[in-house]
């Protein structure tokens, strides 16, 4: 072979001049040459474009004549007519179905043209970077792709749910409670610091989906309020289609930001629309909670057996407890928050935290307008998304306001246009996490159980003054739900203009700029009284987000003979961001009832940040087609960063893919084999640093008597940041198998991210926090397998079995020196780190002492022994992700099930680890009285301090001393290895854990029924005479059952907000599941 | 050709673009929220707002240090109050005062060697070594020679403690001798108000402090070192004017006691102290402590007991700290002249000076009272009492007690003195969680394990088991 190679490549070189010239030649002949065909003999074919189950015509799909651009679309009926001469070719190719030939024959009227939905095989057409409608075989990498049925029946609050267990790879954290946040990543974390979620791409656009938290130094949401990630303003119902293109292969085109993969979301289009084409959709649903602790009921409020009521902090017996350690709740006479120092009975109310929630609801209305004509075609929708949360007083709204446009300036010149307006507002969202004065699940978890909540509900008696179970530190729930609320209003205009100009035939430009603009401002209050903020407070966040990308392209298609095929494109982008936060807190306020920034008794604490950031960049790819069988694709892109030094400002990179499909390739055509593909590629994909991360800088915090004060930066920064970069490689095969009702595709792929841009936790030492530094690589490897069965298909009745497997594995392979650890993020004594060796996301705890035998080893006091070292407890990442969808269809019925499965990884639950030290849950129970398994004792002249001595049970002590029966041994051994038989009081012994994170660690397997569709399509002979094109209406339910879990007492998918340090529980609002109706009608 | 013109004005374009773009590109990096450059007098408010706020705050005064020494107690969630503590309870001194404190110290020497100012240079090498002589006795071995330093050192070694407290005499001599009360003035000073002769005095007063630190293991040294002073010509804090004391102001600036106490109700007087100022009828008891709430008796709650003993104790019948403590504007003290006093009554009594033990003794008493404000009648009275006389059989008992009692409130200088000088001698916390032992350090940060783990486990090794009955080197018996 090496000797025949430099020949090859001198007449490569040859072929390469030759083809220059050949193009020249071409340019001048083509349009000579397609004149003439105007001359042939021309023939009209007609018809309709319907789907092959339902029969429903499919408007806007798009007709051509195969080798020419001449074409047309299907209006809303799904008619279509073109000229064409016998012989020509027609290619009918729709997104989402498998593309048809059709042979012209001749003059054909009432063609009926039959779309299959595309089942991962064959001839589908899917969207690829940059926009670029691709024929799905001729790609090297894998992507996979979601409907606009998908989407839209099943509503989520937010989108990023909709992935759940539908696109193998993919993992999506829920949000806690109703609302918030949700975190989605593809095919594990790449970047060990940096943001891990993919990029959001609309209609070519870039979009933002930065969860603005809060600045931690002065706002009161941060870590208190899970504020949504911005991608849920986008309305599902104008979603056409969402391709997920995975790791780097798929994404290089993009740059930077798409190492992490990217969501590329097509909107529906007014194209081939017929006079006013109307479609309402109507969708209702309520939630549930799915999830609470389990809590127990034997026991209320108090410590050491004993409560009476006073002032509800520490004026009474035990009344400023806010633990469970109480009396029995047995009936007993005792004065309570409720009865005026008047003895009530003491009795259980099981249901006391769950009947603080309400059932949540959604209204979910949109109506949109279509029309097309030949020069013109639009689509406007408005769409009003009305939510009341399952935490009382909880509320948000969408408005949402979608225009886009195509008109044909001329028949070369194309002007497209896209507006989405929304405006999103929340009265009040729900307190998460551990605030005093927000939170919604710490008082419940510090709790008496005896509390009846329905008394707490008018939370100010008539003297105005508050009511509540504690004063020592709570504010009664209501109040805190009622008057401490977080109001969040976002402006969001997202939109772009397009021109396309075909120069000549197969050659086209392309310009457009696109620009995602929003203002979100959040006002947050916390009134007069609160428990631990006596003054109240109030603040305004503010956060103002553009980006702008504009970007020219010129794109270039050709059959360079019969067997091969050239798309070659290459363009430049100039993208801008710019993001300001502005902050200000007054954190006293000088009068009740009054939220504004200038009533406040202190000075104002403010904060403000400016970011700005370019990149420029230059880009180009092609595809080479053999026979349409064999595809070769290279991109390269190069950007220019303004967040880089100027000497490494400048960064390239190239992605190299291939697919090959072998039944075609090999001529098989078999009915058993009907589609075999390989694939495979590799790719490079370089990523820069936020702003201003080069040069150390001081800042300023409230001056003291007048004296400024100026600090240095926790953050040593790095003069020679270097871009950090993804290297992937991967492989994939698909089959198609019994007439394609087999399908099969499987990726492999191994991700180097190397030279990573860390901030590094380094000891507080050297005298910062952190440290920036490229250093860092991480390696993912993983393998996602789809597999589609149809069992069964006759003409009325199809089962369709739709699987997918992921299971990524993640090591951190160095940091940077001799820094073995980074820290993701903290809750407590637990932290979540990237250690060299280990999987990305380790929880690092506190862990019982243990001997050799690794028996626990217990203090002379009997509670266990803590070990001054900190272990690893697990990691958070899952070991395999799963999800099975079953879909039937009869006649106009489809039903589809959804069960996904998340299995391996670990959680650190706070929930548990509270609610076992104030005694709340029911695992609490065990050796809590003589019927729970509990020991007598007594201590001798009721003197603590000595030894608690065993009695038998219903025997009374020596001396008349007080005989407890809530008696438990810590299992373990003391330090001379004998076994311990110290008895500890029950609330002792639970405390007794909480010292460990290690008792606290679950295995965060979880195995959940996300989802049930029930729909109906009426059937075209009854809505036709009521004026209707189209109806269905469909019965949706989410998240409706956690079939397996191995955590008690919460939902193991649990995102506090969407950075990287997850596997961590800490008192987040329990899931919901979602029940809802759906009708949509087309006029 | 039409292809190529287009081609060649597209090239064109990019390339021009491409010029113009660098400037633009160089132009949006420059960070428009914060100061490339630092002012020495802004740097020094900071660090010693910072450095007060966490020495007299709550993790390291209240939570920890003021429990151990018993002038406080837990009234409510009693786990510290009973010695359970987690790696991450002692993160704060460590934290605030390497990365608060001695960086922007560090930042200060650095500019004032760079502009030629040497009172800054001295003012930052006094403040300096107070935090290292706070985080040495609180943790024993420590980051200083490679502390503060991150572009040399990453992951900074632990020295011991000896080589702590000697670097830091050195480093007291250093600014002693830069310090010069006619030249360059220093603004930004909230501790001395610029007074450059006080300062002397406070880096004296603390090379006096560290050298009783050292006596019991170098009592070479420490002779020396007290010696060196007097040669010298030095002064030391002589007057409760000159105390090194943070006068805090009203919100957001206020003494960080008041402001725990404006939304929580966790701590009382213990009632070892309680009742030690009560039996000797001490005139400080009324400015120590407040009258509880429901009974008007002084009632100090006993250290360490189960949550559920604590809270039957009840919030309105025991004793909240004094009103002195808990107002808005009470200093937090650095070092006081009762103390310097004591030291020097100290240092007589081992022989170091040739001053009288006997009569420093009786003025740091003095001082103590006057400090509160005390009647010259009522102090007079006080001193009269036997168990108030110096002993100079058992100087270490004498000063040991008084010293307490003077300290009050200054949990880790308490703490550190309880342990050297061995007196009073406390019981444990009642229900207390280290198998009848006390503290006697604080646990390093759990994060050093994770970020410094080899540094971290030196020090361990050279040290003893990280743990809170771990006796550190200056500690003797």
């Amino acid at each position: 072979m090496h000797l025949v190679q430099p020949d090859f490549r001198r007449k490569n070189l040859k072929n390469l001049s030759m083809f220059k010239l050949y193009k020249i030649v071409l340019g001048v002949l083509i349009p000579l040459f397609t004149a003439q065909i105007a001359f042939a003999q021309s023939v009209t074919v007609s018809g309709t474009v319907t789907e092959k189950n339902t029969g429903v015509a499919i408007p806007g799909v798009s007709i051509s004549i195969k080798g020419t651009t001449q074409g047309t679309q299907t209006n809303t009926d799904g008619k279509f007519s073109i000229s064409a001469k016998p012989s020509d070719v027609l290619r009918i190719v729709s997104i989402g179905y498998t593309a048809r030939e059709i042979t012209v024959t001749g003059q054909t009227s009432n063609l009926t043209v039959e779309l299959e939905e595309a089942q991962n095989a064959l001839n589908e057409v899917v969207v690829t970077a940059l926009n670029i409608t691709r024929e799905k075989k001729s790609l090297g990498y894998a992507v996979q792709e979601l409907k606009s049925k998908d989407i839209s029946e099943a509503k989520e609050a937010n989108l990023v749910n909709a992935f759940a267990g539908k696109v193998a790879g993919v993992t999506v954290t829920n949000s806690q409670g109703d609302m918030g946040s949700s975190r989605i990543i593809i095919r594990g974390e790449t970047s060990i610091s940096g943001n891990n979620q993919p990029l959001f791409i609309i209609d070519g656009v870039p979009v933002d989906n930065t969860q603005n938290l809060g600045n931690s130094s002065i706002s009161a949401t941060a870590g208190a309020r899970d504020f949504a990630n911005p991608i849920s303003d986008i309305n599902s119902e104008d979603i056409e289609s969402m391709s997920v293109l995975k790791g780097p292969n798929a994404a290089a085109l993009y740059g930077s930001r798409a190492a992490a993969g990217v969501v590329l979301i097509t909107t529906k289009k007014g194209k081939g629309s017929k006079g006013l084409g109307i479609t309402v959709n109507s969708n209702t649903s309520f939630s549930s909670l799915l999830v609470l602790p389990d809590y127990q009921n034997s026991y209320g409020q108090g410590a050491d057996g004993q409560f009476s009521y006073v002032d509800g902090k520490g004026g009474g017996t035990f009344d400023g407890t806010d633990e469970s350690w109480g009396p029995r709740l047995d009936g007993r006479l005792l004065p309570q928050f409720n009865s005026n120092g008047v003895p009530v009975p003491f009795v259980a109310h099981p249901n006391n935290v769950r009947d603080f929630f309400n059932t949540g609801r959604t209204l979910n209305n949109g109506i949109s307008f279509a029309g097309a004509n030949e020069k013109f075609d639009y689509r406007f929708s408005y769409n009003n998304f009305d939510q009341k949360g399952v935490i009382p007083n909880s509320s948000q709204s969408k408005n949402s306001f979608l225009f886009n446009s195509t008109y044909k300036i001329t028949p070369k010149l194309t002007l497209s246009t896209y507006a989405n307006y929304v405006n999103s507002s929340a009265d009040n969202l729900p307190g998460s996490g551990g605030k005093r004065s927000t939170s919604t699940m710490l008082q419940f978890t510090w709790f008496g159980r005896q509390v009846d909540i329905n008394e707490l509900k008018n939370y100010k008696d008539a003297n105005g003054k508050d009511i509540n179970w504690n004063n020592s530190y709570y504010s009664n729930p209501y109040f805190i739900a009622y008057e401490n609320t977080v109001g969040q209003v976002r402006n969001r205009l997202i939109g772009n203009v397009e021109l396309n100009y075909k120069i000549i035939d197969g050659l086209s430009a392309n310009f457009r700029t696109g620009n995602d603009n929003y203002t979100d401002r959040r006002k947050i209050k916390v009134a007069y009284g609160t428990n631990g903020t006596p003054f109240g407070s109030y603040e305004e966040d503010a956060y103002t987000f553009n980006e702008n990308n504009t970007e020219g392209r010129l794109n270039y298609t050709k059959s360079l003979n019969k067997d091969f095929t050239l798309d070659v494109l290459a363009g430049g982008n100039l993208r801008t961001t710019t993001l300001e936060n502005n902050d200000q807190l007054a954190s006293k306020l000088a009068v009740n009832g009054l939220y504004t920034l200038s009533n406040s008794r202190d000075p104002l604490i403010s904060y403000n940040y400016y970011t700005k950031q370019k990149v420029y960049s230059a880009f180009g790819s092609a595809q080479l087609g053999f026979r349409n069988y064999a595809y070769l694709n290279v991109t390269a892109r190069n950007d220019w960063s303004s967040t880089l030094p100027v000497a490494n400002r400048s960064y390239f990179y190239p992605s190299v893919n291939g697919s090959l499909i072998l039944t075609e390739a090999f001529d098989i055509k078999s009915d058993v084999l009907n589609f075999a593909k390989l694939r495979g590629g590799w790719s490079k994909v370089g990523k820069d640093a936020n702003p201003y991360q080069l040069i150390n800088t001081f800042g300023f915090i409230a001056p003291f008597d007048g004296n400024p004060q100026q600090y240095i930066n926790s953050t040593d920064l790095d003069p020679n940041l270097k871009p950090e970069t993804t290297n992937s490689t991967e492989a994939g095969f698909e089959l198609g198998l019994f007439d394609n009702r087999v399908r099969f595709d499987l990726s492999l792929y191994n991700t180097n991210s190397i030279n990573q841009i860390l901030s590094l936790d380094v000891s507080t030492a050297t005298g910062f926090s952190k440290k920036l530094v490229n250093g860092g690589t991480i390696n993912n490897k993983g393998l996602e397998v789809q597999l589609g069965f149809t069992p069964i298909k006759t003409n009325n009745f199809t089962w369709d079995i739709s699987t997918n497997f992921s299971s990524n594995k993640s090591r951190v392979k160095s940091l940077y020196g001799n820094i073995q650890s980074y820290i993701l993020g903290s809750d407590g004594t637990v932290q979540v780190l990237a250690t060299v060796g280990q999987p990305y996301g380790s929880l690092f705890g506190t862990a019982f002492e243990r001997n050799a035998a690794g028996e626990i080893i217990v203090n002379a006091d009997g509670t266990p022994a803590i070990s001054p070292t900190k272990k690893v407890l697990g990691k958070y990442t899952p070991d395999w992700l799963g999800g099975i969808t079953n879909s039937f269809t009869y006649k106009k019925f489809n039903l589809s099930v959804l069960v996904d499965a998340h299995v391996g990884g670990k959680i650190y639950s706070g929930t548990n680890s509270t609610g076992t030290y104030t005694g709340v849950l029911e695992s609490t129970l065990p050796g809590r009285g003589t019927e729970n398994g509990g020991l007598s004792y007594y201590y001798a002249g009721n003197d603590k301090t000595t030894k608690a001595v065993q009695v038998p049970a219903g025997s009374a002590a020596p001396g008349g001393a007080r005989v407890y029966d809530d008696g438990i041994i810590f299992k373990g051994v003391l330090a001379d290895g004998s076994a311990n038989s110290t008895i500890l009081p029950a609330a002792q012994y639970y405390k007794g854990y909480t010292n460990a994170d290690e008792a606290f660690v679950y295995n965060a397997t979880y195995v959940k029924l996300r989802e049930i569709k029930l729909g109906y399509t009426l059937p075209q002979q009854w809505i036709k005479s009521i004026g209707l094109q189209g109806a269905t209406v469909s019965v949706v339910g989410r998240n409706l059952l956690i079939i397996h879990k191995e955590v008690p007492n919460i939902d193991p998918e649990t995102a506090f907000n969407t950075g990287n340090a997850q596997g961590l529980e800490d008192l987040t609002l329990p899931g919901v599941r979602n029940i809802g109706f759906n009708i949509n009608l087309k006029f | 050709m039409k292809i190529n013109t287009i081609y060649i004005l597209i090239t064109a374009t990019l390339l021009l673009s491409t010029v113009s773009c660098k400037k633009e590109l160089d132009d949006s990096n420059v960070n428009p929220n914060a100061s490339e450059t630092a002012q020495p007098d802004y740097l020094l408010t900071a660090a010693i707002k910072a450095s007060a706020d966490t020495y007299w705050g709550t993790t390291n005064n209240m939570n920890s240090s003021l429990l151990f020494v018993q002038h406080w107690a837990k009234i409510q969630y009693t786990d510290p109050d009973r010695y359970i503590y987690t790696n991450t309870s002692f993160q704060d001194l460590w934290t605030i005062g390497y990365s608060k404190g001695i960086i922007n110290l560090n930042q200060m020497i650095k500019q004032a060697d760079a502009a030629g100012t040497p009172n800054y240079k001295g003012v930052a090498l006094v403040l300096r070594s107070w935090l290292f002589i706070l985080m040495t006795d609180a943790y024993g071995d420590v980051p200083y020679s490679e502390a503060g330093d991150i572009k040399q050192y990453l992951l900074p070694k632990y020295d011991t403690q000896r080589d702590v407290y000697l670097g830091v005499l050195a480093d007291l001599k250093t600014a002693q001798d830069a310090l010069n009360p006619t030249g360059t003035a220093i603004a930004g000073d909230i501790l001395y108000s610029g007074s450059i002769s006080n300062w002397k005095k406070f880096a004296n007063s603390l090379r006096l402090r560290v050298a009783l630190r050292i006596a019991d293991r170098e009592p070479e040294l420490a002779r020396q070192v007290i010696a060196a002073i007097q040669t010298e010509g030095g002064s030391y804090i002589s007057a409760n004017t000159e105390i090194a004391q943070l006068n805090y102001k009203t919100s957001p600036n206020q003494n960080p006691i008041s402001n725990l106490f404006d939304t929580r109700d966790d701590y009382r007087v213990s009632k070892t102290i309680v009742d030690q100022l009560a039996a000797s009828n001490d005139p400080r008891l009324p400015v120590y402590v407040s009258k509880a709430a429901e009974t008007q008796l002084y009632t100090g709650v006993p250290n360490g007991l189960l949550t559920a003993d604590a809270a039957a104790l009840g919030l309105t019948r025991t004793s909240k700290p004094g009103s002195y403590f808990l107002a808005p504007a009470a200093p937090a003290v650095i070092m006081s002249y009762s103390e310097v006093l004591f030291d020097r009554a100290e240092a007589a009594a081992r022989g170091f000076t040739g001053e009288n033990a006997a009569g420093l003794y009786s003025q740091a008493i003095d001082a103590s009272l006057q400090q509160y404000g005390i009647a010259t009648s009522d102090i007079a009275t006080y001193k009269a009492r036997a168990d108030v006389q110096y002993d100079a059989s058992n100087y270490k008992k004498s000063i040991g007690n008084q010293k307490w009692i003077a300290l009050f409130g200054q949990g880790l200088e308490a703490f550190a003195e309880w342990r050297r000088l061995d007196y009073p001698q406390l019981a444990p916390a009642v229900a207390g969680a280290l198998n009848g032992k006390m503290p006697v350090r604080f646990i390093y940060p759990g994060t050093e394990q994770s970020i410094n783990p080899d540094s971290y486990k030196a020090a361990v090794a050279h040290q003893g088991t990280d743990a809170l009955t771990t006796k550190l080197w200056f500690d003797v018996n």
